[in-house]
């Protein structure tokens, strides 16, 4: 490439000092160039701590990361209460789900993981499935043991805190104020880009799963 | 005067404020969803919803949904304020009616009735559809 460059500019004659001047620039500029493009996506984080088990919609066991081992995943935080942000997220899931099938990328994976265990049990996550028609084949919602659920939170950067209340006739509802996201995760189990779950661009999301795939 | 008897008749009757677009997420009984519409204001003075009532939940409200630094968290809202000849949209991520505590499911497909009570124009009754966006 430069030899390329170099004779462009011979070419064109341009004086030799103005080459010895720009020498450096151009070489900076192709290793800016290769570093660039040897790291596609944003992100390259171990996720930092052993594997958890948590339960599916179905009360099955699913070992997390290591059930994902060698797939590429995209994971949500939610919890079935939420109202508005949380059904946004699982619903651009969906889209994705869709577009990868549409797209024929083959080993993706889609789990949403719930920062309310208390309330999300296994039954309450698949009747939230079900009602919005939820496609399991590549698909889980998530559950667990509190601590554990807190390990996988903390170690991915996700907060979620009790926030705004409410009282009804069966007690007290609470709200969690907390991170809008979806994360994808490599083959190699490392954390490759994050985006916000309620609005995110799925465009985008597929073209990142597909440099995974590469 | 029969012409402006027909004149006074069709500007009384004209809908001050007009409802559209409404539709509500669908849920499990027990569980929460939210109504989301766009309100519109022809009036030439602003007008206030302090108030949306609706069988289908133990409790109707009405939220904002604010993100900050990532993060997304709720706010309880009294009242909404609806400028003259303008629209306020009720959309995700944004203004909406929390049903908590669903009575019943709300599957896709379904119309909920729901009653929406403004300051100057009162009781407007609305019908939102279910479904998955």
């Amino acid at each position: 490439m430069i030899c390329h460059l170099i004779k462009i500019i011979d070419k064109e004659k341009v004086h030799s000092s103005i080459i010895k001047k720009f020498t450096p620039y151009i070489f900076l500029f192709i290793i800016v160039l290769i570093t660039g493009c040897g790291k596609k996506l944003p992100e390259d984080k171990p996720l930092g701590f052993d594997s958890v088990t948590l339960l599916n919609q179905d009360s099955s066991n699913v070992l997390f990361p290591d059930m994902y081992k060698n797939k590429i995943l995209l994971v949500a935080f939610i919890y079935t209460n939420c109202p508005d942000i949380c059904p946004m997220t699982t619903h651009n899931m969906q889209l994705l789900q869709q577009e990868v099938e549409k797209e024929n990328l083959k080993d993706v994976q889609f789990a949403e993981l719930s920062f309310d265990p208390q309330r999300d049990t296994p039954a309450r996550l698949k009747e939230f499935g079900n009602i919005r028609d939820i496609d399991y084949s590549n698909f889980n919602f998530l559950t667990g043991k509190e601590i554990d659920v807190k390990k996988i939170l903390n170690n991915m950067n996700i907060l979620a805190l009790p926030g705004d209340t409410t009282k009804t006739q069966g007690g007290i509802v609470y709200f969690y104020t907390h991170t809008d996201r979806i994360t994808l995760i490599g083959q190699d189990g490392k954390i490759r880009n994050e985006y916000r779950g309620s609005k995110a661009n799925i465009q985008e999301i597929i073209k990142d799963i597909k440099t995974l795939e590469d | 005067m029969l012409i402006l008897l027909s004149i006074f008749t069709i500007l009384t009757h004209t809908p001050k404020i007009n409802i559209e677009n409404a539709w509500v997420r669908p849920a499990g009984k027990g569980m929460n969803s939210a109504l989301y519409l766009s309100i519109k204001n022809n009036n030439t003075t602003s007008d206030i919803l302090y108030k949306v009532g609706s069988d289908a939940a133990e409790l109707v409200q009405m939220h904002q949904t604010v993100e900050k630094n990532g993060m997304a968290a709720m706010q309880r809202v009294k009242s909404v304020t609806i400028p003259a000849h303008k629209t306020i949209e009720f959309k995700p991520g944004g203004y909406h009616v929390m049903l908590i505590e669903l009575k019943r499911d709300l599957n896709a497909g379904e119309k909920i009735s729901f009653t929406l009570y403004f300051k100057r124009a009162g009781r407007i009754k609305v019908q939102a559809e279910v479904k998955h966006t």
